[in-house]
């Protein structure tokens, strides 16, 4: 077929201007892909985490703040004082629940709530922060030397009486007669000096003298022989700083929720978010939903056991946490919760579903009139609440990405006639002389608009792979948005003798969404679409207003 | 008597340039018989060209009346001017006007393509059209391959193969040296002799004006010279 075998070689023989032409379409077809894909999946982060209370059934949260004089728990300091912890050495593992901001009250009072018309459901909850301390009891000891001081003593021992010095002299003077006697016996050629010496000496020295000889020792008196006296040394108190024994303590604190199980389709988490496992059982198990940031942090996944307060949980399920005041990292049974925190019978969140989605501001009047003293919030309070890139990104891809996808498409299109255009305004003196050759000016138009949706397909496809490619690149980046929500605050006072815990200033749930681009069949079509359409649309106009010209014009034309 | 091949009444043809207005072609009444080899003479911006348009139905007259085979090309429809373009017209540029992307087979095939016949039969005949101007082993060269005489023979081929009722030839040696012109005109005058064509040639070219039996002077759009109204004049 001529016509065919022409469109061929006009676009393998001009293939600088080919490619160029496919580059652009294949280009804003990506762009078309990846952007849209971007906003899309902005649009589901968002979904999943900017609702934070539709998304867990609920329209309403009542709440209870602390006045300035603070319930009994809600401010409950968290110390950990080291002597009742256990011996040295052993493990210990301790957990304190605090209330945070949200007071707690009698599960009794949800019913005023449920009372109020236009409410259809309600479902209670807890929420607390746990403190969680574990490590090993550190040994606090010290060493302390003391000895090796040297004291000297004088003292006076006391006078032998007449007596003595007479028993005394008499003993002596047998001694030395015993001595002599031996002395003479054993020494019989006089060739022992120190032997006789030492006679000698004694001999000389007479009674006088004190502790020289045996013979003195021995006839001392028993009164002088020893000698008493009592010591007393001067008082010292030694003052040393016990150094502070290494511990490996560690204190981490995450939010805990009292789930009402009897409910799947409302509460603190429904099982709408679980995303890996199943919900909590309705039997009150000792069984625990784990929010999927923190189960990663904490290497926890469904079958993984938690230990709270010395309470083994088992975790059934993974959930992706509504981000807002209610918001969780670790979910259990409420009646389980209450047992754990000795908080029998109290919550400290009332989920209220209205009736009528219309009618969630008069319900939400209602129930502020009823309990003056609570706080309720609605969907939109907590979303605003909610903070982050997370937030930034939607905020932008609000405002921006209509505008953005329009822009872009605009773009691709605008590219694809332009190019095209441009080529077609090369090609006039090209046309002039096929209309003089004879060729209708359908088939002129026909010609060009069918080499242009040639290079519009193979465009839409080279640029569908590198949207998808693209979009995949998006993805194994694994961007996350972070989306945060402060929950409460709870403040630790310092105790004097304990060591400091854990000082939470402000609670903080963060939630980091995955941001996807996911790929959408209809998406990849429309990019495909909008560049054959558009290199088509671009190229019949230009061969249009080409084939327009007279002949003769068209040939006038400079190459 | 059938009618003569084309009868000029007062064709006129102006362009307005701005505020002026250019009369290329002012005002020509002419007969031109089948069978002629019409020499269109004149210097250039004469009109010359224009007027080549206006006898090839590339361009309508301002005024005036310009009859091929007894129609007014001016009442036909474009369907029906690119028929006559197709079939009875056969053009011939000073710059070859070759599809530069085509092969030189192609080309001449893009003269015939919108009749509908069939490829094998159309590439046959373009490839005996190219062996009758002596390029039958340059068939599948580009233009950008061919000197300027063996683009303008690859020209001439595309314009016969429909076998048009006329040639019209625009400065067809303008852009070739005097030995490849001499060819080219010899190739054409000779084809047209065997296929029965008019042809009417625009030129400088005196060797090739001087051949023709019926030469045309044109002078600022006006027709100045008529060879055969001159012998005409001479006879009586």
């Amino acid at each position: 077929m001529f016509y065919l075998s022409y469109l061929r070689s006009e676009l393998l023989r001009r293939k600088g201007r080919t490619v160029l032409t496919l580059l652009g379409l294949a280009l804003g077809v990506a762009l078309v892909i990846v952007i849209t894909s971007l906003s899309h999946g902005l649009d589901q982060a968002q979904k999943t985490a900017l609702n934070p209370l539709s998304s867990i059934g609920t329209d309403l949260t009542v709440t209870v703040q602390p006045d300035n004089v603070g319930g009994a728990f809600a401010n409950r300091t968290v110390s950990t004082d080291l002597s009742t912890l256990g011996k040295a050495g052993q493990h210990f593992s301790y957990d304190t629940f605090s209330s945070g901001s949200q007071v707690t009250f009698a599960q009794s009072q949800a019913k005023s709530v449920a009372s109020i018309s236009g409410v259809a459901k309600i479902a209670t909850g807890l929420t607390l922060t746990v403190t969680h301390q574990e490590g090993k009891v550190p040994k606090i000891s010290t060493q302390i030397t003391t000895g090796g001081q040297q004291i000297n003593v004088q003292g006076q021992t006391k006078q032998p009486s007449a007596a003595d010095m007479a028993k005394m002299a008499s003993c002596l003077a047998k001694q030395e007669k015993n001595s002599s006697t031996t002395s003479t016996t054993t020494t019989p050629g006089g060739s022992q000096p120190s032997q006789s010496g030492s006679l000698t000496n004694s001999d000389q020295g007479g009674p006088g003298q004190f502790g020289g000889s045996d013979a003195m020792r021995k006839c001392m008196p028993a009164s002088m022989r020893k000698f008493q006296k009592t010591i007393t040394t001067q008082r010292k108190t030694i003052n040393k700083q016990v150094k502070t024994p290494k511990t490996n303590i560690k204190t981490t604190t995450y939010t805990i929720g009292g789930v009402d199980t009897r409910k799947t389709d409302m509460g603190l988490i429904t099982s709408a978010q679980v995303t890996k496992g199943r919900f909590l059982s309705k039997t009150n198990a000792r069984e625990a939903l784990v929010a999927i940031s923190y189960a990663s942090n904490h290497k926890l996944k469904v079958g993984s056991t938690l230990s709270i307060k010395k309470t083994k949980f088992r975790v059934v399920g993974l959930v992706q946490a509504p981000l807002g005041g209610q918001s969780a990292d670790v979910y259990v049974p409420l009646a389980q919760l209450q047992t754990l925190s000795s908080q029998k019978n109290m919550i400290n969140v009332v989920l209220v579903r209205a009736s009528k989605s219309s009618g969630v501001g008069a319900v939400q009047k209602k129930i502020k009139s009823a309990l003056p003293s609570a706080q309720v919030a609605s969907n939109k309070s907590e979303a605003d609440q909610i903070s982050g890139s997370l937030v930034t990104a939607s905020d932008l891809a609000k405002s921006l990405g209509l505008a953005l996808s329009i822009i872009v498409i605009a773009m691709a299109i605008m590219l694809a006639a332009l190019l095209t255009l441009s080529s077609v305004a090369k090609r006039v003196r090209e046309i002039g002389t096929l209309r003089a050759l004879g060729w209708t000016r359908r088939l002129v138009i026909r010609q060009i608009a069918a080499e242009s949706l040639v290079q519009g397909v193979i465009g839409g496809v080279v640029g569908v792979v590198i949207g998808i490619a693209g979009a995949a690149l998006i993805n194994s980046f694994n961007l996350s948005l972070s989306a945060s929500s402060t929950v409460g605050s709870t403040t630790n006072a310092m105790r004097p003798g304990a060591v400091n815990a854990a000082q939470t200033v402000a609670q903080t749930a963060t939630s980091q969404v995955a941001l996807h681009a996911p790929l959408v069949g209809s998406i990849i079509l429309i990019g495909f679409a909008l560049a054959v359409l558009g290199g088509l649309l671009a190229g019949a106009t230009g061969a249009l207003r080409a084939a327009q010209l007279r002949p003769a014009d068209a040939l006038r034309q400079v190459e | 008597m059938s009618a003569p091949l084309y009868e000029l009444r007062g064709a006129t043809r102006y362009f307005r340039m701005g505020n002026s207005t250019i009369k290329a072609v002012d005002g020509i009444d002419a007969t031109i018989e089948k069978e002629e080899l019409i020499a269109l003479e004149g210097p250039s911006g004469s009109g010359k060209t224009t007027l080549l348009q206006l006898l090839g139905a590339l361009d309508r007259p301002t005024s005036g009346e310009v009859m091929f085979e007894g129609r007014d090309l001016a009442s036909l429809s474009d369907g029906e001017l690119a028929e006559l373009r197709l079939r009875s017209f056969g053009f011939i540029f000073q710059q070859f006007n070759l599809l530069s992307t085509l092969t030189a087979v192609q080309n001449v095939e893009a003269g015939l393509a919108p009749l509908g016949v069939s490829a094998g039969e159309l590439r046959e005949k373009s490839l005996a059209m190219l062996a009758e101007v002596g390029l039958r082993d340059r068939a599948f060269h580009l233009p950008g391959q061919m000197s300027g005489g063996e683009q303008q023979r690859v020209a001439i081929a595309r314009a016969l193969l429909a076998e048009p009722h006329v040639v019209l030839a625009d400065e067809p040696t303008g852009n070739l040296d005097t030995k490849s012109g001499a060819d080219v005109i010899a190739q054409l005058t000779d084809l047209a002799a065997r296929h029965g064509t008019t042809i009417i040639v625009a030129t400088h070219d005196a060797g090739l004006a001087a051949r023709a039996p019926r030469r045309l002077t044109m002078k600022d759009g006006r027709l100045v010279k008529d060879s055969k109204v001159a012998a005409a004049a001479e006879k009586r």
